[in-house]
């Protein structure tokens, strides 16, 4: 689900740039460490055979088809952090070259699924791959589909687009059958490819802290306790998110009030300009901060 | 076939295919977000909008019509939150949401349409993006068409079969998913023995001319300004 521009309002696209662009620079660089030179054709390649195995129509019930969106596949070949960038590109071209996606709403669709997606599809392979490998390969499939559909809703929602309760049911069960199509998928191709080649696959580490498991514990009750919130009472995110969002989400964008300026119009502008500013400069700090303490 | 245009577009000569990608990526972000911010019942302003990117497309020497439509590819999942929009009694919200997601579709069509891909990455990783990101988009641009047609022929041939059962289906994955990672190998050996040492050789390096600069505050001033008096 990729969000168009015109569909957030200002603080939300803002606030999504500032978050994803240095979680994407952290993404980069542990994924550079990671791999060797060679990699760097590999992964633009496996951004490729991710953007044309949409082709590839799995047949799901009479007359319906499926495709793979591949967050978890990713993940589960590449690691985490490479499948983030690989992930990331895929979106930056669908917004350029394939109008799908907006470019202020870049940040809010890679958190989506760039970075919430393909964490919610890795950690249940890192951490339950030794007691059941196939329930956690679908799992990640599984979840990686609902948490950026689920972020993408809160997205909007925050936006003021309204979300009348019949259909937010409805699109939440799309999107749960949707979710489940992508495990299913995810499950058949992975045990297709290791038929194939069995070192396409990283194993999963052995060592796993336990506040990592904590970790993906809380993110898991959290997900589905917001699920069921969401559900139940659709009326109180949006009253919750759009009218009274949190002062400190403004801030970074001034405002909307720079002093000394009479036109209500111009001080917007000038706020939203500033703002972008104010990102790119995050961000250089951030990489520049992340690349001291690496190096 | 449909994106190849694109690259055609990127490749002519006009007045704003000559300026540096820099400036271009600056007066996008600029009008995207005059765009984003513009009240939804102010009609005459988005109107305005549609005449800045009206001249930009004329001295850019594009064809109206095929932008015009290769941008209406955003309006179907716009119209869906439209009419949602439509129904909860909040027309010109709902009026807003199409003009803003088509206008801003538009203008990043005239940015890659008018910028070549390896002069926009560039660009990008001037601009201080990772530069393993701007490789991989470099890398995934250059084999999407390859890889695309691969699949494509495998989808012909596996319909031409009769209907593809799931299991089937996967194994086609598995087997684009094997031909892909082959290339992989093979390209990068390829770069090797050609001297690739982890960066793309500009043909040309970019440089910032007063031109330039004069077209980036020109764009934005007229997104301010249609902003700010319509």
């Amino acid at each position: 689900m990729h969000i168009p521009d015109g569909f957030l309002s200002a603080p939300v696209w803002g606030a999504f740039d500032v978050l994803a662009l240095p979680a994407l620079g952290i993404a980069a660089r542990r994924a550079q460490r990671g791999l060797d030179e060679r990699n760097v054709p590999l992964l633009g390649v496996m951004g490729a055979f991710v953007f044309a195995a949409q082709m590839i129509n799995f047949p799901v019930g009479p007359g319906t088809s499926g495709h793979l969106v591949g967050a978890a596949l990713l993940a589960i070949a590449l690691g985490p952090a490479a499948a983030s960038v690989v992930m990331t590109s895929i979106l930056a071209i669908q917004a350029l070259v394939f109008q799908d996606g907006g470019i202020l709403s870049l940040g809010a669709n890679i958190f989506n699924m760039a970075i919430a997606g393909v964490l919610a599809g890795y950690l249940p392979y890192r951490l339950l791959a030794h007691a059941h490998r196939a329930s956690a390969i679908f799992l990640g499939g599984v979840l990686s589909v609902l948490v950026s559909a689920a972020f993408a809703f809160a997205e909007l929602a925050a936006s003021g687009v309204p979300m009348p309760r019949r259909l937010l049911l409805l699109s939440m069960g799309f999107f749960l059958v949707g979710a489940l199509v992508e495990g299913a998928i995810t499950l058949a191709a992975v045990g297709a490819m290791e038929r194939l080649n069995p070192h396409w696959l990283r194993a999963p580490e052995q060592k796993t802290s336990p506040a990592l498991r904590w970790i993906a514990a809380a993110a898991l009750l959290l997900a589905v306790a917001g699920i069921l919130i969401a559900s139940r009472y659709p009326d109180g995110i949006e009253h919750l998110a759009a009218p009274s969002a949190p002062a400190w989400l403004h801030a970074p964008l001034a405002g909307y009030r720079v002093h000394g300026i009479e036109s209500p119009w111009l001080r917007r502008s000038l706020a939203g300009a500033a703002g972008l500013i104010l990102i790119y400069g995050a961000c250089l700090f951030a990489g520049r901060l992340i690349s001291r303490r690496s190096a | 076939m449909r994106y190849a245009a694109i690259e055609q577009w990127s490749r002519q000569q006009s007045v704003l295919h000559r300026r540096d990608a820099r400036a271009k990526i600056g007066a996008l972000l600029a009008f995207l977000i005059a765009v984003s911010t513009t009240a939804p019942a102010s009609r005459i302003a988005f109107a305005g909008y549609a005449l800045l990117l009206a001249a930009a497309i004329a001295a850019a020497r594009l064809p109206f019509p095929a932008l015009v439509r290769r941008a209406a590819l955003v309006l179907p999942v716009a119209a869906g939150f439209a009419l949602v929009l439509w129904f909860s009694d909040e027309r010109a919200r709902a009026v807003a949401l199409l003009e803003k997601s088509f206008l801003s579709a538009v203008a990043t069509l005239l940015l890659v349409a008018t910028t070549p891909m390896p002069e926009l990455l560039r660009a990008l990783e001037i601009l201080h993006l990772p530069r393993l990101l701007v490789l991989v988009i470099h890398f995934l641009y250059r084999y999407l068409f390859v890889i695309s047609g691969q699949a494509r022929r495998m989808r012909l041939a596996a319909s031409s079969r009769g209907r593809l059962q799931f299991r089937s289906a996967a194994g086609a994955l598995a087997v684009l998913f094997a031909r892909s990672w082959e290339r992989a190998s093979g390209i990068y050996r390829a770069m090797l023995a050609r001297g690739f040492s982890g960066q793309f050789p500009a043909l040309a390096p970019p440089r910032w001319r007063a031109a330039d600069a004069a077209f980036f505050i020109a764009a934005v001033l007229a997104s301010v300004a249609v902003r700010v008096a319509l």
